[in-house]
């Protein structure tokens, strides 16, 4: 097995019901690679990102986590999702607690470090994500672009092999998407491990080494972004990347 | 308050069929004595029978009959106020070891609870307005046009419901209260007629309140009051009626009535 | 004379105190922990809690209080019309609190659950510190409003024979003649009372209330 594979995906398939969400999905990630996966809405890709961190289990299929299976029965979950960061769409910040707090509860709750080393750590990462000057604040005292980056600290806070991103700016307001791709190219050139749902194709461009489309519950083609933007090998992705420009840039003009 | 009775009869079927498993046990008599208390239930509202004086205590003639009876027995009485509807179901479930409430002998009462010998006679009233040129002579038919109102589960309401089922009282013209002050306040309201008692509340009530009058006095529905005691405690009921006969042998229960009751 | 009437149905008051003192927190600890069944425990368990809410907001109270009193208690336990009472009326509670708080922790919403698991933390640890401190903030006003009810159906344990405040009027009422000082009364001590809790916990919800407002 190579050694900087980090997260391997062998042959997942999910249904609801008689819905099948994806199917026969494979998926090999490297250590401090970034990959941005794209595709139409309701094609499974943030199922697949929720299956990866079991939040969600696959019905057949396996996923290894440095070699271990993690998909495998009597596993712990917990233990796991401790080490898969996660990031949603619409960041999920626990209400009651300031960002500092957010930050905190996994370090004290879950990693049982002590009250000084974890509001130390937790401030380090609220730095990383340049909110240390508003670690006291809740999360009705914070713009979505800044709760967003509360919730980037919060999952890095544990350490995480890995980190998943589930649509991070698609819930933000034009202005404030800006601040959140900055924080995730940084980590990105921080050789921070990505899998990154979005429909951000500049950052796709930027900042992924692969890009991964979806379709319907199956990886059409994957490549480089240099190779799958300009020299889409299938019709399909061809289409995907057409529509999704000009949406694009119908945002911008307004 | 009819549902309040619908639930509380459902609540002693049940209750009823519980004992029915449950075992027998001995005479109260020697748990009483043991423990130098007799539990007794009374509904402290309904003066001059059992009410709650000035400073706050527990009297009336029933409950100096039974504080007497008690003394006598070498035991002291812990009075148990509760409301008239619960007494009942209180003895029969041992919650309270008697009852003295004005309570009357009836049927009913007898297959769940067993009765003292009588101490005391007491007679149905009709109570109007002071300006009411109403006139009752034969109650059974003279009162069946009239708006009559009746405190809920006593020997009046039953006399009345006994009406109202043969077909005679129109049921909308009863109107059942929780307490008899409540009635006397309605009767003075003017939304009912004639208000049927006991004559010595009736009696007391007219005095307090003014404005009414008694017009008819008679034994109709009850008359002789009983102590409610535990069915089937015969040990219990002997001493007590023992102690009853004592206490009208020596013109004590005479006194008492002259008391509470003289005009 | 006035002095003394009043004060003979003041004494009730702690009774009334005593007995919402009993019933509330029995009431929310019982609804508590139904309404995370119901929430969290899984079908059939979330069933039969939904079923014991239903059977104890279908009873009127006070016949589960004779119920409790005149043929549980002395045939399984001996309680005393004060605790018989109190239990009884904490069990009613305890429906309407499982409602309340089942109703919170729905609010919180399921994405809180999905954000506390995703960095490790266990179901328990999630529900303890994640939604049971967002829930409870939602469920103090209408929990306020259950409080107030509870202070009043207090007036019921009089069926048992525990004289609070309104049996007391009753007595007096009867004694004297005088229903509307004697109710006036009872009625006076039942407001006082019922809005005092009220100011209380509209103070604690404005206390524990989260910051909104952009800075």
């Amino acid at each position: 097995m190579d050694s900087a594979l980090i997260l391997q995906a062998r042959n997942l398939t999910k249904r609801y019901g008689a819905n099948i969400i994806f199917q026969d999905i494979s998926l090999d990630v490297q250590k401090g690679e970034t990959i941005v996966i794209i595709g139409p809405s309701g094609t499974g890709k943030s199922t697949l990102l929720r299956c990866l961190n079991l939040l969600t289990h696959v019905d057949s299929g396996q996923i290894f986590l440095e070699g271990e299976e993690i998909t495998a029965p009597g596993i712990n979950e917990d233990r796991v999702r401790q080490q898969i960061g996660m990031v949603f769409q619409n960041f999920l910040l626990f209400n009651h607690l300031t960002a500092l707090d957010n930050v905190m509860l996994g370090l004290t709750k879950v990693r049982k470090l002590p009250k000084p080393q974890a509001h130390e750590k937790a401030m380090h990462e609220l730095a990383r994500v340049g909110l240390a000057d508003r670690a006291g604040h809740y999360p009705g005292q914070l713009s979505g672009g800044q709760q967003q980056r509360v919730a980037i600290a919060r999952a890095l806070a544990m350490d995480p092999k890995v980190m998943l991103f589930d649509e991070p700016t698609s819930a933000l307001d034009p202005e404030l998407i800006g601040e959140v791709l900055g924080v995730m190219a940084q980590l990105a050139r921080e050789n921070m491990t990505m899998l990154v749902v979005t429909h951000e194709m500049g950052f796709a461009r930027e900042v992924a080494d692969r890009i991964v489309f979806m379709e319907k519950g199956h990886i059409v083609e994957q490549g480089a972004p240099d190779d799958l933007f300009e020299r889409p090998q299938h019709a399909r992705t061809r289409e995907f990347l057409w529509k999704i420009t000009e949406l694009y840039g119908k945002k911008e003009k307004k | 308050m009819k549902r309040f009775w619908l639930w509380l009869s459902l609540v002693l079927v049940v209750s009823l069929l519980l004992t029915a498993c449950g075992g027998a046990g001995g005479s109260r008599l020697d748990a009483i004595k043991k423990a130098g208390v007799i539990k007794v239930g009374t509904s402290a509202d309904y003066p001059p029978f059992e009410f709650v004086d000035a400073s706050g205590n527990t009297t009336g003639f029933d409950v100096e009959l039974m504080n007497e009876i008690g003394k006598r027995l070498g035991v002291k009485v812990e009075w148990v106020d509760m409301p008239f509807d619960s007494l009942i179901a209180g003895v029969q479930e041992g919650k309270i070891d008697a009852a003295i409430a004005a309570f009357n002998y009836s049927e009913d009462r007898d297959k769940v609870v067993d009765f003292s010998e009588v101490y005391y006679t007491s007679e149905d009233a009709f109570t109007v307005v002071e300006s009411s040129s109403l006139a009752i002579n034969d109650p059974a038919s003279d009162i069946l046009n009239l708006k009559i109102g009746v405190q809920t589960g006593t020997t009046q309401d039953d006399w009345l419901t006994a009406l109202v089922d043969e077909g005679k009282l129109p049921a909308g013209n009863l109107s059942r209260y929780d307490r008899v002050d409540q009635i006397a306040l309605d009767l003075k309201n003017g939304r009912i007629e004639v208000m049927m008692s006991d004559a010595v509340p009736a009696e007391a009530l007219a005095r307090q309140l003014g404005g009414l009058k008694v017009i008819y006095k008679g034994v109709l529905s009850s008359g002789p009051m009983n102590i409610v005691l535990p069915e089937g405690d015969a040990e219990l009921a002997k001493a007590i009626n023992e102690v009853l006969a004592q206490l009208k042998a020596e013109g004590f229960i005479d006194r008492l009535a002259v008391k509470y009751f003289a005009e | 004379m006035l002095t003394d009437f009043f004060l003979y149905i003041a004494q009730g008051t702690a009774v009334t105190i005593g007995v919402t003192l009993v019933a509330l927190p029995f009431g929310l600890a019982v609804g508590l922990l139904l309404a995370l069944l119901y929430n969290y425990g899984g079908r059939w368990v979330s069933r039969a809690a939904g079923l014991y809410s239903l059977l104890m907001r279908g009873v009127p109270p006070v016949v589960l209080l004779f119920i409790l009193y005149f043929i549980l208690s002395g045939r399984l336990i001996n309680l005393s019309p004060f605790w018989a009472g109190s239990l009884s009326l904490g069990l009613v509670s305890s429906a309407y609190q499982m409602e309340i708080l089942r109703g919170a922790l729905a609010a919180v919403g399921a994405g809180q659950m999905t954000a506390a698991r995703a960095i490790g933390l266990t179901r328990l640890q999630a529900i303890r510190f994640v939604i049971l401190p967002q829930a409870i903030r939602l469920a103090i006003p209408p929990w306020s409003n259950e409080a107030s009810i509870v202070l009043k159906d207090s007036s019921l344990v009089y069926a048992l024979g525990v004289p609070e405040i309104l049996r007391r009027a009753q007595q007096l009422s009867a004694t004297t003649g005088q229903p509307f000082l004697a109710f006036g009364a009872a009625a006076l001590i039942y407001f006082a009372l019922v809005f005092l809790t009220n100011r209380a916990l509209d103070s604690l919800a404005e206390r524990t209330k989260l910051p909104t407002q952009p800075v």
